[in-house]
C-alpha cells in the first residue's frame, strides 16, 4: 500500500540531498513545458530575425609557407625574421594590387579594416603568414584572401630577384593552403537558431525551476515525491467544499 | 474521504511496529494538521486499532474546537497532575481517544520536560498508534522532545497552500536536525472531474 517512490526505500532519508537530479528537471520542465517551449521560440525568432538584419561576415582564410634561405636557429630568430619579411613585402602598392585583383570597390581602409594577416613560427620551426580576410559575401572574402596570398609570394620571389641585385631578404615563399568560400547562409542560420534553442532551453528551465520553487500548487504524490524527495503516506483530496455545503 | 484516510494508515502501520508514536507537523499554519490527525485516528479506529490524538499545539489549540468541545482538562492538566494522560481525554468514537490541549499557560517550556515524553509514550501501553498535533515545523524543531522524543514524523503539505520551496526547505532542515522523518501527506488536493 505504501507509495512506490525512487525514493521512498529504506535508508532514504540518508540519501544524498543537495545535488539536483535530472529526474527533478526533467520533471519540472514537462510540468512548465509551454514555459520552456514558449522561451525557445522567442529566442529562436530573435536569433533568425538578428541574422536577416544583420550584415553577414564570412572569413576565409588562406595560409603561405615562407621559408629562409639560411638556417635559423630558434624561434625569436625566425619571428624577427618573419616581421623583417612582412615589413619587406606588405606595402600600400601591395595591397592595391590585392584590392585590384580581388575585385575591391571599397576604399583601401575599409579593405584593410577587414584584412588580418598574421606571421607565424609553430613549435616546430615552420614559419609562415596566415591570411584573413571577412567580406560580405563567402566568395569575395576567398578572392581576396588568395589575392593577398598570391601577391605576397610574388612579391617575396622579386624580393629575392633583387637580393641577388643586392637586396637582403632570401626566403622562398608558395601558397600552403588556398582559401575556400566559408559556409553559406543557410548553415549560419541553422547555427543561429540552434544556438537560440539551447539558450531557450537553458532560460526556460531556469524559469521553470524558479517558478516551481515558488509555486503553491502540488498536483499529486509523485509531484510531492520528486519536490521532496520523500515518500508520501498519503493523499488527502480537498472536502472543504464539503464541510461548506 | 474515508478510503484515502485508511490508505495513509495503512501506509502508516506499515512501517512497522516500532511506529507507535507519530508526530504531525507542516511547514505553515493551515496546512490542516488536526483534521488530519482525527482522520487518521479515525481511520485506525475503523481499522480496529486503538489510537490516540493528543493536542501538543499550545500556540494554537484547535482539537477541542475541531470537535466543539471545551479544553477544561487535557495535556497541560496531565503535566501538572499525577494521573495518566488517558484520563484526561475521552473517546471521540469507540478506539480513538482524543486529548486537547487543556487549559495554556504562558509557559513556553512546557513541552520540553521529560515528563511530556513520559506522559504521551504513557499512552502506548494501552494504544496502537498516539497522533500529536504538533506546532508547526520549525516550533518542533526548535523543541528537542517533538523532533526526537517519539517514534517519528509525519509532514503534512497542504497543496494549494504550502509553497514548494518551503516544503523542499522544511523537508531538508527536518532530515538534518536528525528527526526520524517518516513521510509527508499531501492534503487537500482538488480532484480532476
Amino acid at each position: 500500500m505504501r507509495s512506490i517512490s525512487p525514493v521512498g526505500g529504506p535508508g532514504w532519508q540518508d540519501e544524498q540531498r543537495d545535488d539536483f537530479l535530472l529526474s527533478e528537471l526533467v520533471y519540472v520542465m514537462g510540468r512548465r513545458r509551454l514555459l520552456v517551449a514558449g522561451t525557445m521560440l522567442v529566442l529562436v525568432l530573435v536569433a533568425l530575425l538578428f541574422g536577416l538584419l544583420k550584415e553577414p561576415v564570412y572569413t576565409a582564410e588562406a595560409t603561405v609557407s615562407v621559408k629562409p634561405r639560411e638556417d635559423l636557429v630558434n624561434n625569436e630568430e625566425r619571428e624577427a625574421f618573419m616581421e623583417e619579411v612582412r615589413g619587406a613585402v606588405v606595402t600600400q602598392r601591395l595591397l592595391r594590387g590585392v584590392m585590384r585583383h580581388a575585385g575591391w570597390q571599397a576604399g583601401l581602409a575599409e579593405f584593410t579594416e577587414r584584412l588580418d594577416a598574421d606571421p607565424f613560427v609553430t613549435r616546430n620551426g615552420e614559419t609562415g603568414l596566415q591570411v584573413r580576410f571577412s567580406g560580405s559575401q563567402p566568395e569575395q572574402a576567398a578572392r581576396a584572401a588568395n589575392a593577398y596570398a598570391d601577391l605576397f609570394v610574388a612579391r617575396v620571389e622579386r624580393l629575392n630577384d633583387e637580393r641577388l641585385a643586392g637586396g637582403a631578404l632570401a626566403a622562398d615563399a608558395l601558397v600552403e593552403r588556398r582559401a575556400t568560400p566559408p559556409a553559406g547562409a543557410g548553415l549560419r542560420y541553422l547555427t543561429y537558431a540552434a544556438l537560440a534553442a539551447g539558450l531557450g532551453i537553458l532560460l526556460g528551465g531556469a524559469c521553470a525551476l524558479l517558478l516551481e520553487g515558488r509555486t503553491r500548487s502540488w498536483r499529486d504524490a509523485r509531484d510531492a515525491e520528486l519536490t521532496l524527495r520523500a515518500p508520501v503516506l498519503g493523499v488527502i483530496p480537498d472536502y472543504s467544499h464539503i464541510e461548506e455545503g | 474521504m474515508r478510503r484515502h484516510y485508511e490508505e495513509l494508515a495503512g501506509n502508516l502501520l506499515s512501517l512497522g511496529e516500532d511506529v507507535k508514536s507519530v508526530v504531525v507537523t507542516s511547514p505553515e499554519p493551515g496546512a490542516g494538521c488536526t483534521s488530519l490527525c482525527l482522520g487518521l485516528g479515525a481511520a485506525l479506529a475503523g481499522m480496529g486499532r486503538k489510537a490516540a490524538v493528543v493536542d501538543c499545539n499550545l500556540e494554537n489549540p484547535s482539537l477541542h474546537r475541531m470537535l466543539g468541545e471545551p479544553n477544561f482538562v487535557g495535556l497541560t492538566s496531565g503535566l501538572k497532575g499525577d494521573r495518566a494522560l488517558e484520563q484526561y481525554g475521552h473517546e471521540a468514537v469507540p478506539g480513538l481517544l482524543v486529548v486537547p490541549t487543556g487549559p495554556v499557560t504562558s509557559d513556553p517550556g512546557l513541552l520540553e520536560i521529560a515528563k511530556f515524553v513520559e506522559i504521551v509514550r504513557g499512552l502506548e501501553a494501552g494504544r496502537d498508534v498516539v497522533i500529536l498535533d504538533a506546532p508547526v515545523a520549525r516550533r518542533v524543531l526548535r523543541s528537542p522532545n517533538l523532533s526526537g522524543g517519539f517514534d517519528g514524523v509525519l509532514l503534512v503539505i497542504h497543496a494549494a497552500r504550502t509553497s514548494k520551496s518551503t516544503a523542499r526547505a522544511t523537508t531538508d532542515d527536518l532530515l538534518d536536525a536528525g528527526a526520524n522523518l517518516l513521510g509527508v501527506v499531501l492534503n487537500g488536493v482538488v480532484q480532476e472531474a
